[in-house]
């Protein structure tokens, strides 16, 4: 296989540069597309995404096939119970916040033990539990979405905060700082490249796997009822299905930023880049009044050139 | 004419010279053994001639008409047969499947024919008869055969395709001497039959007794060649290690005390009868016998590794349930499993954090202070003359003994008490081993007690103050002081008869 | 010394399913009186079959611990590349005739793309078969971006109808478990396993793992499309979304069924059954009468037990 020059061996580098690449190309073929205002819009739709796929990337780094099919059901979960909790009300905020979290946290956390006690693989789990919490969700709403967030938070998520930049952009960077730190400067941290490297070694070097790969995935649930919060904050009202269309986009983040699907390497601030490249790349075909089956042919050979680069598994001869 | 011709043959593996100009020729009829310490290249050097890998320069003859092959599927339609030291088997399958992998019988529709395959697998099996062990069936999948069981069946495997070349590499590693005498003769049945055979292996016996001839390969290169007939272990060790390593009693700076750090007793599981011992402070205790007889299934139960039926164990006169490792590690013990890069080393991953991370899971602290962590590790860099270009470098760049340093290194970092180590010099290079010797012998005059599996005979008796006998999963000698020989030691291993399979 | 143990003594995997089968037909027919009724179980067939014959493709992929999560979008572009076909060339014989063939090409096409990037470029086969599902999908909108189109009744009346007697969804249940009996007596199904139990192994001893790959991946883009047709002649019509939801239930079907993701373990027999029961779990729930918001939610709740009931199963003993 050719050797690629050093540059495409650094995921974050590509994927900055495609960013530059695709708000000048946005600019010249939309002007105003790259004006301060689209930005920071797209900025925040990034966030959601980004958010969602701190989970996601967790799940992936801790190896062993991980992956998380049920984030966007668990998202809409969050967001319909966490407009339901609030009512409208700001004094409703804080125990919604709390108990929405407890329970997507929860969420995560069994299927977290299917997978480590029950040694479900994953993709069969999350697939599994997408149909419980999506099951679960038509009950509680009667198919009719309800709820609506309470003004507080919708103030803090879309009003500016500091520089005209909304809040959930700030929450963003703080979920970037508290999962880089987590990953470079805990315990945990070494401990999930450690499972994700090589699972056995980290077991008999004291690594308590299961307990790590379960959290993973109740943090992953965790992310998806924070990213529902937001987007509750976002919206204001509840939508029906509004997380389903994050799943897919959430693993595409994690691969565009150089998190690699075997798990043991990789970090969060490439899949940061990774969720803004994917939004301007959305944004741009929108712009170009590209049909819907142009954006799905784009996006599908898109993550087909990625593959090429960064998702080629090792040759089976020397 | 050699029927098989290597020449010139370089490969670099990134920035590692696996081979540098290696010279090798075989002859029709005759067992060839190909011999040197790791890292000198003699498996690349198979490797090659098997398709599974591709050399940088040189020729490869076969029949005296260059040769190269794209894969292994190319080598074999060449009639070159390899037995893989992994092996090659497919565990969820049976052993009749196995055998005859891609070389199914058929019907005359096309289809696989059962029937005939069954009658050619039973016919295999016989070939090795009573050695195989009760209970192995065509049908009997792989997975639940045991370690000498699966061996044979791939020495079978390798033999189904009728090769004219065979490469042999330690395929008699977990097999027994009763075992091993069948295999040599159907070696031997082999060679009248015309066919050629490359013999890979770290016994020195063997290869005085089942070769023609002998090649011994340093860094790369070949260095000696000759009939077994006309050279001595001594001529051969000097040419695999460059200077004259005498198989002498180590020296030693540390005395057993005669405080008892671990006492095991009535220890059984599957593998275990009954292990009941001692091991002192500042003692290193070897565990010898045949391999597979329980010595390293005793290691990993103590680890918590492998579940007990029964016994006890104390520790510092104080019990231990050896429920997993963070149980055992609690009581300041350590264990470096045998096989490094399935269980010891994380490849991906930087050096620190494959040296820090036995420590961390003992500390139960949260965070990492980089800096901190840096200064505690690196007396135990210094002593263990671990040699990295930085770090953050990932562990994989590092050479074979490089590496078996970083996973001693992670648990002497943790302080350990009792130290477990399961076949640590196993495909280690001399130097690296007499860099372990010393540093086992600078933890024992500290006190620390260490609990030594090798399943190399000669560093055994050199290394070890006492050596526990194993056969059959039961202790059946203790050879001390000047016990402790080479006769001795195979003298128990056979005491009890044939080991139990 | 034991005589050669055959069929019955070695545990099946798909034995679990066959008893969760049998349970499901009991209490179907427990609910619905009419549920052994020949004509009713016809149109029971009728309805599982499209979901059987995408978890028959995927058996053979995950056989060789791959999978196929394009599955679905291949569903969709056949069945609407063929209604296009038919429906654009008025419908007449020659029309049809094209179409099938048209169909079951693109089927093919689309499982060599597959193939050729997971085995040959060795591209990991989670994300780029879902990538790939994304291209197919998108192919599918744009031949056809509305529900809409028809084909002849003469179609869709074959299809319901009966070949001597027997209908025509069974006639083709029956060619896919006889495709399915004479490939496992293959060499390539022996290879297929060896490749999906130790792919290493596999290829050391020279079995030729990227080809065979690849004829896995071509196998489930030819099922993908004959289900296509089959929905044609279900639905009369063609539809870019049909095949959406098959890709993740013929995962399920395939692990309900005993077939291990990690390769090796399984076979047709069990995701047959699988999907047979994803249907008739469908049956029980709707002749249940459970109010319609439980339903749901009951649903994920056995099919997730179901699961890992299969799972465990697929690990033997």
């Amino acid at each position: 296989m050719a050797r690629l020059p050093a540059l495409f061996k650094r995921p974050l580098a590509i994927a900055v540069a495609a960013i530059v690449v695709l708000l000048a190309a946005g600019e010249l073929l939309s002007p105003g597309f790259a004006s301060p205002r689209q930005i920071v819009t797209l900025l925040t739709i990034a966030a959601l995404l980004g958010v969602v796929a701190a989970g996601q990337n967790l799940v992936i780094l801790g190896g062993r096939e991980g992956i998380d099919l049920s984030v966007g059901g668990v998202l809409s979960f969050g967001a319909f119970l966490a407009g339901n909790l609030m009512h409208q009300q700001d004094a409703y905020l804080a125990q919604a916040l709390v108990l929405v979290l407890g329970a997507t946290f929860l969420i995560g956390l069994i299927t977290g033990l299917g997978v480590t006690l029950l040694r479900i693989p994953p993709l069969v789990m999350t697939l599994g539990m997408l149909g419980v919490v999506q099951g679960g969700l038509v009950l509680l709403t009667r198919g009719v979405p309800s709820g609506r967030a309470a003004p507080m938070l919708s103030r803090i998520v879309s009003e500016p905060v500091l520089f005209g930049l909304p809040g959930i952009l700030f929450i963003w960077v703080m979920v970037g700082v508290v999962v880089t730190l987590v990953l470079r400067r805990t315990t945990f941290g070494l401990n999930v490249y450690a499972i994700g490297s090589n699972e056995t070694a980290a077991a008999l070097a004291g690594v308590p796997v299961r307990r790590t790969r379960a959290l993973l995935f109740a943090l992953s649930g965790l992310f998806s009822g924070i990213t529902g919060i937001l987007l509750l904050g976002y919206t204001e009202y509840v939508f029906v299905g509004a997380g389903d269309q994050y799943m897919l986009p959430s693993i595409i983040a994690v691969v565009i930023g150089g998190t690699s699907l075997a798990g043991g390497s990789g970090g969060y601030v490439g899949t940061m880049a990774g969720a803004i490249v994917l939004v301007l790349l959305q944004s741009i075909l929108t712009t170009l009044s590209i049909p819907p089956f142009g954006r799905q042919v784009v996006f599908g050979t898109t993550l087909l050139v990625l593959m090429l680069l960064y998702g080629r598994q090792r040759r089976l001869r020397g | 004419m050699p029927v098989l011709e290597a020449s010139g043959v370089r490969k670099q593996f990134g920035g590692v010279v696996a081979l540098a100009g290696a010279e090798f020729a075989l002859d029709a009829g005759e067992v060839h053994a190909l011999i040197g310490s790791n890292g000198c290249g003699k498996s690349t050097l198979c490797k090659i001639i098997a398709g599974s890998a591709a050399a940088d320069a040189g020729r490869l003859l076969l029949d005296g008409r260059p040769v190269s092959f794209p894969g292994p599927r190319q080598a074999a339609e060449a009639g070159i047969g390899v037995y893989y030291q992994e092996l090659s088997l497919i565990p969820q399958m049976t052993v009749a499947e196995n055998i005859y992998l891609g070389r199914e019988p058929r019907t005359r529709a096309g289809m696989v024919d059962r029937d005939a395959l069954r009658a050619m697998s039973l016919r295999a099996l016989e070939q090795f008869g009573a050695v195989l062990g009760s209970g192995v069936q065509p049908e009997s999948r792989v997975a639940d055969l045991s370690a000498d069981q699966a061996q044979l069946v791939e020495i079978l495997k390798v033999l189904a395709a009728n090769p004219r070349i065979i490469i042999f590499d330690e395929a008699t590693a977990a097999l027994d001497r009763h075992q091993v005498d069948a295999v040599f003769q159907r070696i031997r049945a082999l060679k009248t039959q015309g066919r050629s055979m490359i013999f890979i292996t770290h016994r020195m016996d063997e290869v005085l007794e089942i070769a023609d001839r002998v090649t011994v390969m340093r860094n790369g290169a070949t260095v000696l060649t000759r009939p077994t007939t006309e050279t001595t272990r001594d001529i051969l060790v000097t040419a695999m290690v460059g200077e004259t390593a005498a198989a002498e009693r180590r020296n030693r700076h540390h005395a057993p005390s005669e405080t008892v750090a671990l006492e095991a007793d009535s220890l059984t599981s599957s593998k275990l009868n009954s292990v009941s011992f001692q091991l002192h402070c500042g003692e290193i205790l070897g565990l010898g016998g045949l391999h597979g007889q329980g010595q390293s299934e005793l290691l990993r139960a103590l680890f918590g590794a492998l579940p007990l039926r029964d016994g006890s164990i104390r520790v510092d006169g104080k019990p231990l349930d050896p429920k997993g490792p963070r149980a055992v590690m609690r009581h300041s013990i350590a264990y470096v499993a045998g096989d490094r890069a399935r269980y010891g080393v994380m490849a991906i991953r930087p050096i620190f954090e494959n040296l820090v991370i036995a420590l961390l899971a003992r500390r139960r602290r949260w965070t990492v202070a980089r800096e901190r962590l840096q200064s505690e590790i690196s007396p135990f860099i210094e002593r263990l003359k671990l040699k990295f270009s930085s770090l953050q470098a990932s562990v994989s760049e590092l050479s074979g003994g490089n590496q078996q340093k970083v996973v001693l290194g992670r648990w002497l970092a943790t302080r350990p008490s009792v130290l477990l180590l399961d076949d640590p010099t196993k495909g280690i290079d001399i130097q690296t081993k007499e860099d372990l010797y010393a540093t086992m012998d600078e933890l024992c005059s500290q006190g620390v007690a260490i609990l030594l599996h090798s399943s190399d005979d000669e560093e055994l008796l050199a290394v070890a103050d006492r050596v526990l006998v194993f056969n059959g999963g039961q202790i059946v000698a203790e050879l001390r002081g000047e016990e402790r020989t080479r006769f001795a030691l195979y003298q128990a291993a056979y005491a009890a008869g044939r080991p139990v399979a | 010394m034991k005589n050669s143990p055959r069929f019955w003594t070695q545990p099946r995997p798909y034995w679990m399913a066959a008893a969760v089968f049998v349970v499901l037909c009991i209490v179907n027919a427990a609910l619905q009186p009419t549920f052994l009724r020949f004509g009713v179980a016809t149109s029971n067939i009728a309805a599982f079959l499209p979901m059987s014959l995408v978890a028959v493709g995927q058996t053979y992929v995950v056989l060789a611990s791959d999978i196929d999560l394009s599955a679905g979008a291949i569903v969709s572009l056949v069945n609407v590349a063929v209604v296009s076909i038919i429906d654009g060339m008025g419908g007449s014989g020659a029309s049809v005739a094209l179409g099938l063939a048209v169909g079951l090409a693109a089927g093919l096409i689309c499982g060599v793309v597959n193939g050729l990037c997971v085995a040959f470029l060795r591209f990991q086969p989670i994300v780029t078969t879902f990538a790939t599902g994304i291209v197919f999908a998108g192919f599918a909108l744009w031949i056809l971006p509305q529900a809409g189109r028809q084909v002849p009744p003469a179609f869709y009346n074959a299809y319901a109808g009966t070949g001597l007697g027997v209908p025509t969804v069974i006639w083709i249940l029956v060619a896919a478990i006889a495709f399915a009996t004479v490939v496992a007596r293959s060499r390539f199904y022996r290879a297929l396993r060896a490749t999906g139990g130790n792919m290493q192994a596999a290829y050391q001893t020279g079995v030729p793992v990227a080809r065979v790959r690849l004829g896995a991946y071509t196998i489930s883009g030819l099922f993908s499309a004959l289900a296509g047709l089959a929905l044609v002649g279900e639905t009369a019509s063609g539809d870019p979304l049909i095949g959406g939801a098959l890709t993740l239930a013929s995962v399920t079907a395939v692990v309900l069924g005993g077939t291990a993701l990690s390769g090796c373990v399984g076979g047709v027999a069990g995701s047959i059954l699988g999907a047979f029961i994803l249907g008739l779990i469908n049956n029980v729930i709707f002749f249940a009468q459970l109010p319609f918001e439980w339903q749901g939610l009951i649903q994920g709740l056995i099919i997730l037990a179901a699961l890992a009931g299969g799972v465990v199963m697929a690990r033997g003993r």
